[in-house]
């Protein structure tokens, strides 16, 4: 904690309430241009629903396309609250304080997200219920429950209920911060939701030891989810790169470097569009950046792993779609900026301290990083699918229609519409997170060195 | 929790460590090296008897079996349990120490010492070459990742990998004793004195001279993880999945390394805890020590059964021919009953020991999980390897496994060597501990400079010190 700076909690509770009691002039204007999108989106959606699944560029045999990639995509960028929030606190990493919540936010819309695309892609999204309320046993036709079709929604929606719980424990002591400084139905909304919280030494050892607990309890569904996501294809050995056995945590750890450098997206936009210069300081992305150089290089690893084993068994169609996954237009030129996006140039850049340091740079290579792993679902699903193969009797390359391509634009005006209305009730940066951090750094002199130090309590 | 552990109060709180001065740290560290000879030496002369016996049974056992290399799974076994402890033990030392942990400062000289074992996997490790197949059998290429390599890359590769990782280790222990080969020169007698002389290289401790040394830690921790796995990659492949017909397992090289940094991570806290008990170590080996390393083993005993049921599931549910051979090779086959009771020892015993904050917060707990773990360890080691070379080298170039082989059962020759290789492997650790202190004396400086303990509000704390 290099740039550390004593803030008073005055100035804290002022700065970081900005979004709350005096709105930024940008913010309404951005969210009804949103808004526009958003609902653009829906109507693109409703024509999809009444019209059917031929408005989409799917059919036989590639019937997982762009709708399925972007689920994979979104439960991928959801990966970042718990990684963020849960390990780095078990981790007891100072660092991570101001980036906390916006990472929860972002765990919980963009599985909010991530679950319409299933509901999409089923076509006819009410029969979905046959899934939950098996309509006639009789004849046999109820959901089977050993699927991973339905392992995914559980694992979800436990996800999404867990990850909810979990923003809103940590909430708890802003919102008694925001009762006490609004009037009318805000006052009476922040009261309801503040649950009573004053702030005694009761309160606070309760909500810590709830974050603790949920934490610990978010971890093992946090790996969960994306090895369920990621065994909807592993175990099916029909596909020809599919069926691979590190599928679990090869999605899982790509899923930590999508979301990581998602947080790191929003972290910049934060920071030029609140203006929290003193809170989300330049070590903030370093921290980051080197983070997401381990990870990014464990999921190179795990890349090279899934490939390298893929062509090990030397069988003659797997060989045939590594061929056409690596060399054949249009899927080589797909897979060359999948890996110069996700880890090349990215990598690259981190190395160097300087752009460790540098905002504008972060958010760009952050961004680069989400092109790459969008891709790298893309590559996984589709060229397996897509390959020909013997009794196939209808051929015709797979090419999402405009409508996929509305929806997908739509998913991220939704998610980015959805984080700045919560901009507008709730700060983005918890401020009793700040103001402990204040109170549990410090600077020692070791010799003639000022050294940054931590304080840990002992039992 | 142990009565003799310093920093506990009587009333089983926690006190933070206390700040013991520089000379008595490097008094009492050094006089370790003399502490004990006479038993260390009748355990030397015990382990190295073992040693030479073992080595005798391994070059009978290559002699009376060197046509036959179904019977080589328990060599096997032996060399990935010995380079999965001592090859993961010194990451101990690398990984907290990149990511700035003070509590790992008086651990990084125990866990480095582990690099010395690998000189026996060096020995250990040659007939096993020579019953490796080629990557050509019977005319034809088998599989493996060489592809289209030399047929006696895996043979030559390996073999290079495996010396660079020893290599390295050794350097990374070296490069991190250099100061307290300089205080062995300043505060020892006779030879240990003349020893720490040569061996330290001029070093005074000025700044360059320090900044070289962070900077070699560094580099040489950094290139010995990639190595680690690496290595654990080619071992695993070479040595067990390329052996078996039909079995394709992406994850087998990592689950490989995973457990192999369990096995790690539990060599040290065992070693930890004899050396703190044995050299009477309690001022600088506090229950933070085990605390940390204790959740550490929690995470990576997790990470067994993930790694694990990662590979199973899609097995189990593939249903191909070639996974249930898998099945039935690896799990139900021959070995189930070592399986189960590997799986009990590696994950359900230990993960419900461990899981208990009152157990890892203590200095008694960890070692039972840390021992639980290596038997584990081992027994899966067995399962692997001996299934995986039991394999008749005919069948290499089926698509699958279709016949399932017979239970091989070790005779005297592999229990001779498995209790040689083990003593020969551990001789050289017992054995340094009477050449530099088990503890770094300049990292238990440094941790002291680093943590002071503080009164915070109504309780205790530790204010420690993050230099960049």
């Amino acid at each position: 904690m290099q740039q550390r700076r004593d803030l008073n909690q005055v100035h804290t509770n002022k700065v970081l309430l900005n979004g709350q009691l005096n709105v930024p002039k940008w913010w309404a204007p951005t969210v009804a241009l949103l808004g526009i999108m958003v609902l653009i989106g829906f109507t693109a959606i409703g024509i999809m629903v009444n019209k059917g699944l031929g408005v989409t560029g799917l059919s036989r045999p590639v019937y997982w396309g762009l709708f399925i990639t972007t689920f994979v995509f979104w439960v991928g960028i959801s990966h970042a609250g718990i990684m963020i929030s849960a390990i780095l606190r078990l981790t007891q990493a100072e660092w991570r304080r101001p980036v906390t919540r916006a990472a929860e936010l972002l765990t919980v819309f963009s599985l909010l997200t991530a679950l319409f695309f299933p509901l999409m892609h089923a076509g006819r999204p009410w029969r979905i219920i046959y899934y939950i309320i098996p309509y006639d046993f009789s004849r046999g036709i109820y959901p089977n429950i050993r699927s991973p079709l339905i392992w995914d929604p559980v694992a979800i929606s436990t996800y999404l209920t867990g990850s909810t719980l979990f923003l809103y424990v940590a909430l708890i002591p802003d919102l008694g911060n925001l009762r006490d400084r609004t009037t009318g139905w805000k006052n009476a909304l922040y009261t309801i939701l503040a649950l009573g919280w004053r702030g005694n030494p009761r309160q606070w050892q309760m909500q810590t030891i709830g974050g603790i607990l949920l934490s610990a309890l978010m971890l093992p569904i946090f790996v969960s989810v994306h090895s369920i996501v990621s065994w909807d294809f592993a175990i099916i050995p029909s596909v020809e790169g599919w069926h691979s056995t590190i599928f679990a945590p090869y999605f899982v750890i790509g899923a930590v470097h999508s979301g990581v450098s998602a947080v790191v997206t929003m972290m910049a936009l934060m920071r030029w569009l609140w203006k929290w210069d003193d809170f989300i300081r330049p070590e903030h992305f370093d921290a980051l950046a080197r983070l997401l150089i381990v990870v990014a290089t464990a999921w190179l690893g795990f890349t090279f792993l899934e490939l390298i084993f893929a062509v090990y068994g030397l069988d003659a169609p797997e060989l045939a779609l590594r061929e056409m996954q690596i060399f054949h237009w249009p899927w080589n030129l797909l897979f060359i900026i999948f890996l110069f996006t996700g880890y090349i140039i990215p990598v690259g850049m981190w190395l160097f301290k300087s752009v460790r340091s540098n905002i504008a740079l972060m958010f760009w290579s952050s961004i680069l990083v989400n092109i790459g792993m969008w891709l790298e679902r893309y590559l996984i699903i589709v060229p397996g699918l897509a390959r020909k193969q013997p009794f196939v009797f209808t051929w015709e390359a797979y090419r999402p229609s405009g409508l996929e391509w509305l929806i997908l634009v739509w998913s991220f005006a939704w998610v980015t519409f959805l984080m700045l209305l919560f901009s507008r009730f709730f700060p983005l940066v918890p401020l009793f997170e700040q103001k402990e951090s204040q109170v549990f750094t410090d600077d020692v002199k070791i010799g003639r060195a000022k050294v940054p130090a931590i304080i840990r309590e002992i039992d | 929790m142990s009565k003799t552990d310093t920093n506990t109060h009587n009333k089983g709180h926690h006190l933070p460590p206390k700040n013991v001065p520089f000379n008595e740290i490097t008094k009492d560290l050094i006089a370790t090296t003399v502490t004990g000879s006479k038993k260390i030496k009748q355990i030397s002369i015990l382990l190295s008897i073992l040693s030479i016996i073992g080595i005798i049974a391994l070059i009978v056992k290559y002699f009376a079996d060197h046509d036959d290399s179904t019977k080589w799974g328990y060599v096997a076994a032996l060399i990935s349990f010995l380079l999965s402890v001592g090859g993961g033990a010194p990451m101990v030392g690398i990984a907290p120490v990149l990511a700035k942990a003070n509590w790992v400062r008086p651990v990084t000289r125990i866990s480095a010492i582990f690099s010395l074992t690998g000189v026996s996997t060096l020995i250990l490790i040659i007939p096993l070459m020579m019953m490796l197949p080629p990557l050509m059998v019977d005319g034809v290429r088998r599989r493996s990742i060489w592809f289209e390599g030399p047929i006696y890359s895996p043979h030559v590769w390996d073999y290079v990998a495996l010396m660079g990782l020893v290599l390295t280790g050794l350097a990374l222990f070296y490069s991190a004793a250099l100061p307290d080969f300089a205080a062995m020169r300043e505060h020892s007698s006779g030879w240990r004195k003349n020893l720490g002389k040569t061996l330290s290289r001029g070093w005074i401790g000025t700044d360059s001279q320090w900044r070289t040394l962070r900077m070699r830690i560094g580099m040489f921790g950094t290139f010995y993880f990639l190595i680690l796995i690496f290595v654990n990659f080619l071992f695993a492949t070479d040595f067990a999945m390329s052996m078996v017909p039909g079995w394709r397992d992406a994850i087998f090289p990592m689950y490989h390394a995973i457990t192999s940094l369990q096995g790690g991570v539990a060599i040290v806290v065992a070693s930890l805890w004899i050396i703190r008990k044995y050299f009477k170590l309690e001022k600088y080996i506090h229950v933070d020590q085990f605390w940390s390393l204790s959740r550490l083993l929690f995470a990576l005993t997790l990470l067994w059964i993930y790694f694990f049921y990662s590979a199973f599931i899609v097995f189990w549910y593939g249903r191909s021919a070639n996974d249930i051979a898998w099945i039935e090779l690896l799990i139900t086959g021959p070995m189930m009953w070592v399986f189960l009771t590997g799986a009990f020892f590696i994950w359900i015993a230990p993960w419900w020991w461990l899981i208990w904050n009152k157990v890892r917060r203590s200095v008694n707990g960890p070692i039972i999980g840390a021992i639980l773990i290596l038997i584990g360890l081992f027994l899966d080691r067995l399962r692997l390897f001996v299934t995986a070379w039991s394999v008749p080298t005919e069948s290499i170039h089926e698509k699958y496994l279709k016949i399932i082989p017979e239970l091989v059962l070790p005779n005297y020759l592999d229990i001779l060597i498995i209790i040689g290789g083990i003593s020969l492997a551990f001789l050289p650790v017992l054995l340094i501990s009477r050449v530099i202190p088990v503890l770094s004396i300049w990292e238990v400086q440094q941790f002291n400079l680093l943590a002071k303990p503080i009164k915070y509000m109504k309780t205790h704390g530790v204010l420690v010190a993050k230099p960049d």
